[in-house]
């Protein structure tokens, strides 16, 4: 027999207060795909009700049902009772970690641990940009690092073009990740990254990483910063770019950015100033629908994950007819080019690399003319 | 009990299960009651729903058809067990024609989705629950759901031409044309309309379509008496203007509304929104302007108008908020849906608060004055057996209230578990017996959606929220 969790009182009124109507189907990514009502908000909520009445045993099967969650919090937005069901489902996730029931990042934690990334990589590449002193630290994350290099790429020339004083530095995994799937923040990595930070002198950290934003903004381990922190968006948004592009531009909110950090309108800033054709799909802002990457999903359910992105982008083309699609999440872009089929034509980027990459195609042109 | 191999093989593993975190989800739906299935099955067309009921009228197995499970009366809660049939993955729009102006939908197509569709070619389907944007066409038949929009543009059952329904013994049927008029046979469409899952499963349904209104107007008064509220609803209705809608809010709804959102509103013992709606401006506004001079002549507090989308939005702010602020403010409550003659909705708003001081149970009151249909939301903890107990006690109060004023329980939310008890307050039992009738007719072995509506002998024991 195992243990059971444990519900104090805040935490059982926001179980009750569930009301059960079923609205967040409309929103929930997993369900739209599965159909299966465990996976949305109401089956979640549902299970712990039962859990915290004592109707339901703890077992490896109920932890696995709360690992069908991204964290997206479009349900969460659109709940008529005030409920927050992602907070309740990570809260969920440790304890059944607590009562013994690891998932499968405990590896992922002890690969962050050993190799300072979600990944396990011994090497990166080397972009260079490692001044040391500069006026800002520009904060990467692993999915750019590790999986996106040439968006990564596009972005540190964009910053050179307009003349930004930035520094990368030897970061490791913020580690954040680890709250949301039962686990904990890895104080070390943490701390090592203040180190980095503050050995620069900066006076402004810059992420490109939605997920890094909240963490360094959010997480009691990063409190002693100290110093200005700013998503890139936030940072860009008053910069003039002497390149434009006529072709039909659209935007995905990454949840991480957007629900969760509340930066709507400093990419769209920017995104008006180089694209004129700019057109907002019908699911957009706080509507809008998740790309299927978040929380853990992909790590958990790598195949639904990518259906869901297709879903999501197959949504985005329908509503928009859009030449490009734009995002500021390296996780969105990573899994929307992933889940992209050849006979789509819509080209999908980061909008600090469809910059770069617009300005240099404004150079190669002026130098040789087509 | 059927196998779960026999309904693997007729719809895949992947399309079964058995697995006790996914019938939890199913024990449930929008109301307190709850029981645990057997299996769960989500078929992908109408004849894999036909193999499905003629395994299952074989076993005696009972089957529980499903939309959304929005259900506010326990409709899909699995009170005897059994296998919930999970329509959401036949959710193809099969057949939209504007010039015929009909559509043809699997069951399992939710409704705003279709609306959103049937928006491209400026047409709607007008029935407009406010569960719209997760509920399903199968559910909206099965219920014979309404909305806001009820008096001017009526309820499902006014825009059903015809349905294929897989009967209890297995067979397929289709009932219905797909012409706006049709006396050919008895209208056994409508006999489906409303049966909430007892009487067959509904695949697909062939639905009229309207043009969609281009220009609508609003208006809010709000009034210190509910009594003049009251006669400025019956004198609108007797105008000869059809407004699109009339809603009411009572005292307790509105206080809730000011106290906990930032919503400004005037202390007023009813709020009255109602909106005119047309072809052209001047249509809006003639019909408007003999609301307001009724409204006007029945000491309003004051009256806002609104035309533009925005401003609309700002008037709507604090009728959408109702349901919401009430579902908030407290841990547990029932939402009913008693609906009474449009005249004697004062009678029925004061009786209401009679019941809540009574019991000493706060009951909000608003829902739809134009047709009739009240929505009382009684607010309290399903953790204290002692409130459950004063709920219960208000709750068939408020029944008794509706019948005595020659109204009915229920106006669109249906019977389910939650009102079966009460079935013979309203119908005579000449009347209860030839239902029961029907039911033994079309379904022998008693398979579909057991226990529901009192059809049954058996007595169910449904304690609610704890009958496992
Ligand atoms: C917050 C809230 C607001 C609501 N507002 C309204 C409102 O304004 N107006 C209104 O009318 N209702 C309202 N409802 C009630 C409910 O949403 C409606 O009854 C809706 O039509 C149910 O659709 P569903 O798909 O969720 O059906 P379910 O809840 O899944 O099922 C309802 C009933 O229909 C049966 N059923 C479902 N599908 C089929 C099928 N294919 N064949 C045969 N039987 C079937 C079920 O067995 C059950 O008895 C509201 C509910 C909530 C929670
Ligand atoms: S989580 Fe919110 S939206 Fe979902 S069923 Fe519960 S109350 Fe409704
Ligand atoms: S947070 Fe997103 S994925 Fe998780 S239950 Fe809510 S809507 Fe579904």
């Amino acid at each position: 027999m195992r243990g059971q969790i444990q519900f104090d009182e805040k935490r059982q009124k926001a179980i009750a207060q569930c009301s059960r109507c079923g609205f967040c189907r409309a929103v929930c990514p997993i369900f739209d795909l599965t159909k299966r009502p465990v996976t949305n908000a109401r089956g979640k909520m549902i299970l712990l009700k039962e859990l915290m009445e004592g109707k339901l045993p703890a077992t490896e099967a109920v932890a696995q049902a709360f690992l069908r969650c991204t964290t997206c919090m479009n349900c969460t937005l659109n709940c008529p009772s005030g409920v927050d069901p992602q907070e309740m489902v990570k809260q969920a996730r440790k304890d059944f970690v607590r009562l013994g029931m690891d998932n499968l990042f405990r590896t992922m934690a002890e690969t962050m641990a050993k190799y300072g990334n979600i990944y396990g990589e011994e090497r990166r590449v080397d972009w260079g940009h490692k001044k040391g002193n500069a006026s800002i630290v520009l904060f990467l994350g692993c999915v750019g690092t590790y999986r996106e290099e040439e968006s990564v790429k596009e972005t540190l020339q964009l910053l050179d073009i307009l003349k930004v004083d930035y520094t990368l530095i030897e970061e490791v995994c913020c580690s954040g990740v680890l709250e949301d799937v039962g686990y904990k923040i890895i104080e070390d990595l943490a701390e090592k990254n203040i180190r980095e930070i503050k050995k620069t002198g900066a006076k402004t950290l810059i992420t490109t990483c939605p997920y890094c934003y909240r963490v360094f903004k959010d997480h009691p381990a990063y409190q002693n910063l100290g110093l200005e922190l700013k998503h890139i968006t936030q940072f860009l948004k008053d910069f003039n770019f002497e390149v434009q592009t006529q072709k039909k531009v659209t935007y995905h909110d990454p949840c991480d950015l957007g629900r969760h950090a509340g930066i709507y309108e400093e990419p769209r800033e920017i995104i008006r100033k180089i694209a004129p054709n700019f057109i907002e799909p019908l699911r957009t802002r706080e509507n809008s629908m998740c790309c299927g990457a978040g929380g853990g999903f992909r790590g958990s359910f790598p195949k639904e994950s990518v259906r869901i992105a297709r879903n999501r982008l197959g949504q985005i083309i329908e509503e928009t007819g859009a030449d490009i699609l734009l995002t500021e999440c390296p996780s969105c872009l990573h899994n929307f080019r992933n889940a992209r089929r050849q006979k789509q034509r819509i080209e999908i980027y980061n909008i600090t690399e469809f910059i770069g990459k617009l300005y240099q195609e404004k150079d190669s042109f002026g130098k040789e003319p087509a | 009990m059927i196998p779960k191999q026999s309904l693997i093989e007729i719809v895949g593993s992947e399309n079964f299960t058995d697995q006790l975190e996914e019938l939890v989800p199913y024990s449930y739906d929008a109301s307190m009651n709850v029981h645990r299935p057997d299996g769960a099955i989500w078929p992908e067309s109408p004849e894999q729903v036909a193999k499905i009921v003629q395994l299952a009228n074989e076993e005696k197995t009972p089957l529980i058809p499903r939309g959304a499970g929005t259900s506010l009366s326990g409709g899909v809660v699995p009170i005897q067990g059994g296998i919930i049939v999970d329509l959401s993955k036949m959710n193809r729009m099969i057949e939209i024609s504007i010039e015929n102006r009909y559509v043809r939908v699997q069951a399992g197509v939710v409704c705003d989705l279709l609306n959103r569709e049937l928006a491209k070619y400026g047409f709607v389907f007008p029935p407009d629950p406010a569960s719209s944007s997760v509920a399903t066409i199968g559910g909206n038949v099965a219920t014979n759901a309404g909305g806001i929009k009820g008096a001017k543009y009526g309820t499902t059952r006014d825009y059903v031409l015809g349905l294929q329904v897989v009967l209890p013994t297995g067979e397929v049927m289709h009932t219905g044309s797909y012409t706006m008029k049709c006396v050919s046979g008895y209208d056994l469409s409508r006999l489906f309309v409303g049966s909430e899952g007892t009487l067959g499963i509904v695949t697909e349904a062939t639905l009229k379509i309207n043009p969609l209104p281009r220009y609508a107007m609003t208006a809010v008064a709000t009034f210190s008496r509910l009594e003049d509220a009251g006669n400025a609803i019956f004198q609108t209705m007797m105008s000869g203007i059809l407004p699109s809608v009339m809603e009411i809010m009572d005292q307790v709804t509105l206080r809730s509304i000011k106290e906990n959102t930032d919503i400004d509103l005037p202390d007023a013992e009813a709020m009255i929104l109602t909106e005119t709606d047309g072809f052209t401006w001047e249509e809006v506004e003639a019909q408007m302007e003999v609301i307001l001079k009724i409204f006007k002549k029945n000491h309003p507090i004051e009256i806002k108008t609104a035309k533009g989308e925005k401003d609309r939005v700002n008037l709507w702010k604090a009728r959408k908020s109702a349901y919401a602020t009430l579902a908030r403010v407290s841990n547990s409550f029932v939402l009913d849906d008693v609906t009474v003659p449009v005249s004697r909705i004062p009678e029925l708003l004061i009786g209401i608060q009679g019941i809540s001081k009574k019991y000493d149970i706060v009951i909000a009151t608003f829902g739809h004055a134009g047709d009739g249909n009240l929505h009382p939301q009684i607010l309290y903890d399903e953790y204290d057996p002692e409130q459950v107990e004063r709920m219960e006690k208000a709750e068939a109060e408020i029944f008794h209230l509706a019948i005595s004023l020659n109204g009915t329980l229920s106006g669109e939310h249906g019977i389910g578990l939650s009102k079966a008890n009460y079935m013979s307050l309203e119908h005579d039992p000449v009347e209860m017996a030839l239902m029961k009738k029907i039911k033994k007719t079309l379904d022998p072995n008693n398979i579909m959606n057991p226990g529901k509506r009192a059809l049954d002998d058996r007595k169910e024991s449904n304690e609610r929220a704890n009958s496992i």
